[in-house]
């Protein structure tokens, strides 16, 4: 076994988080959650983890299988591990979605439901945090730093998670209850924060240099990026933990965590920048422009928590916030790296093989940009039109916004079965003499 | 506290160099009772047998960035053998390089084609040398499948590596 082979269960991971991410889209469509229910109902608990745990926790531990042994170049610790995780995640999340669904009496009443999903939660991201923390560990330089501290963030949310899943349920006593009032914030913004975005902030050091022929970015400065996000993480759940427990208020400890959160945000884009300006590829794939409006996005969403804070007005205005964050910034770099990391790896198992055998197709082969160019386009406008609808407070508008957001998603998953059954790629160089046609929702070697 | 006889591997072969024979002159400089102490850009697994059939034990430990320090301590009497054949051994010379590429500034995964399409070109035993920007990790498992050995590292300045593949005889 060596760092570069293939994930096996990283397409059916995909698979379950774009499903996940189409059910999201409908329930918004649906107008199910906020904006039209406020922040903490039931409804929108339902939607924010179908997003953060079904769509964006599933995708990113998919690449994670993939990337985390190419990033140490070191074999992944349990290949076996990796199918049963995905089995406890997506029952865990239906047995927390449930157990919402039953608080805001959609179903008859059943307490046990929330703290079986959390535990079922527990175990699955605890073997995946068990799977990539070892394997990262065996070479932690660079990219692979982010991806430790981003487990270590998972691990503090989904025990956050797990404390108001018992304590909604009645079973965690005076303290459980103290954690569930004040600590929703702090699993907010370590999860997002913390595991999402420091781990999505160290794959794309690598995939953007590996891409675009850059020189990795020296370790001294991702060293300081991720020095930042760490210490706002750790604001977060220390800070937030003393806080809670001597209960005192979180505002300092909030004002402390953004600021370093901020600082991050900065010194990702200085790294960034300096990725794209010493590149030797000057043509950008499609991947890399639509990767280029969500550091945009990311770029706004810093820029309107700070123009919120400053008018004071976030706590009205938390949901428009978080959905730029999630959507613009999260989902759209997710779906723009799919794209090519599904045309890479389709490619590499189909054609890797007879290389240098028979002739075989380029990876740009398999693609067809200008075709998807639109479905991306349709996608981020819409992102960003329904950021505005929450800010304006209108309900329909978003809703239109989510159907348009619908319709792009829907295009560039159809995109991305096509690339997968190798549709687009010329059928007198489809399959040479030895390939075999890939599986859609995993891989054969 | 046995006492060890250092060798430095790695500027060998970042310089494309062969280090076995230097390996097997310190082994014959060394003291009765003394080991051999080897920096590798690589864990030298091959050595390892080459080593416990001359006598010594060996204990392997990472240096950090693919790099290892080897201890080969002696253990008991040194069995008297013939000198291993180097063309039988495992760290034999390997020929001078039939094909050169410089795959430095093509697209990704533009290095692994060529590659891949020279190596299946050599004959049973050649090399083919490259140069890349960075570990050619996909390509790793698809050589190995085709049962072709290879060797490389980051030349020091870290921008460079080279790789050199040698089909299977």
């Amino acid at each position: 076994m060596i760092g570069g082979s293939i994930s096996r269960w990283t397409m059916t991971y995909f698979a379950a988080a774009l499903t996940w991410l189409l059910a999201a889209l409908a329930l918004m469509v649906a107008g199910i959650g906020h904006p039209a229910a406020d922040l903490a109902a039931p409804d929108t608990l339902v939607l924010v983890h179908v997003v953060c745990i079904g769509w964006l926790s599933v995708a990113m531990c998919g690449a994670l299988f993939q990337f985390v042994p190419v990033l140490v170049a070191q074999p992944l610790f349990g290949e076996r591990w990796v199918l049963p995780a995905l089995v406890l995640l997506t029952a865990g999340l239906v047995s927390l979605l449930a157990g919402f669904m039953a608080l805001g009496a959609r179903l008859p009443s059943a307490p046990w439901l929330l703290p079986l999903g959390a535990l079922l939660l527990v175990a699955g991201f605890g073997l995946v945090v068990v799977d990539l923390g070892l394997t990262a560990w065996r070479r932690p330089t660079g990219p692979a730093r982010f991806v430790l501290v981003g487990l270590a963030s998972l691990c503090a949310t989904a025990a956050f998670g797990a404390v108001f899943a018992f304590a909604l349920a009645g079973w965690a006593g005076r303290m459980g209850d103290a954690v569930l009032a004040r600590g929703i914030p702090l699993h907010a913004i370590v999860g997002l924060g913390g595991w999402l975005t420091l781990t999505a902030m160290g794959v794309s050091y690598r995939l953007l240099s590996m891409f675009m022929l850059a020189p990795d970015v020296e370790d001294r400065k991702s060293r300081l990026t991720l020095a930042a996000g760490a210490l706002a993480v750790a604001a977060t759940v220390g800070g937030g933990a003393i806080a809670i427990g001597l209960e005192l208020g979180l505002n300092i400890v909030l004002s402390i965590a953004a600021l370093f959160g901020l600082a991050c945000a900065a010194l990702y884009g200085r790294d960034i920048a300096a990725i794209f300006r010493t590149r030797k590829r000057r043509h950008l794939e499609l991947n890399m422009r639509m990767a280029m409006l969500s550091f945009a996005s990311l770029a706004a969403t810093g820029l309107m928590g700070t123009a919120l804070v400053s008018t004071r007005t976030l706590p009205l205005h938390l949901g428009a916030f978080a959905f730029l964050a999630a959507f613009g910034w999260l989902s759209g770099l997710v779906l723009a790296k799919l794209y090519k990391i599904v045309a890479f790896l389709t490619w590499l198992e189909t054609y890797g093989p007879v290389m240098g055998r028979a002739p075989t197709p380029r990876v740009q082969d398999l693609v067809a940009e200008s075709r998807a160019t639109k479905w991306f386009a349709i996608y981020y406008v819409s992102v960003w039109m329904g950021t505005l609808a929450l800010l304006a407070a209108e309900p329909g508008a978003f809703r239109i916004a989510a159907a348009a957001m619908m319709i792009g998603v829907v295009g560039i998953v159809h995109e991305i079965i096509r690339i997968r059954r190798l549709e687009d790629v010329a059928s007198t160089l489809r399959l040479p003499a030895g390939a075999v046609a890939p599986h859609l929702l995993f891989a054969k070697t | 506290m046995a006492d060890y006889l250092d060798v430095d591997a790695r500027p060998i072969l970042r310089a494309g160099g062969e280090p076995f024979s230097a390996i097997m002159a310190a082994v014959g400089r060394l003291q009765e009772g003394q080991g051999l102490r080897l920096y590798a850009p690589f864990k030298p697994v091959p050595l390892f047998t080459v080593m416990a059939d001359k006598g010594f034990a060996h204990s392997a430990s990472e240096l950090g960035g693919g790099e290892w320090e080897v201890l080969f301590t002696p253990v008991g009497a040194k069995p008297e053998t013939t000198p291993i054949a180097a063309s039988n051994s495992p760290f034999a010379a390997w020929p001078e390089p039939v094909v050169e590429l410089d795959n430095r500034d093509l697209d990704p995964p533009e290095p692994m084609v060529r590659i891949l399409a020279a190596a299946e070109k050599l004959g049973p035993g050649e090399t083919l040398s490259s140069l890349l920007r960075r570990e050619p990790v996909f390509l790793f498992p698809q050589l190995e499948k085709r049962g072709f050995r290879w060797l490389g590292g980051f030349r020091p300045d870290g921008a460079t590596y080279e790789l050199t593949v040698r089909a299977p005889s």
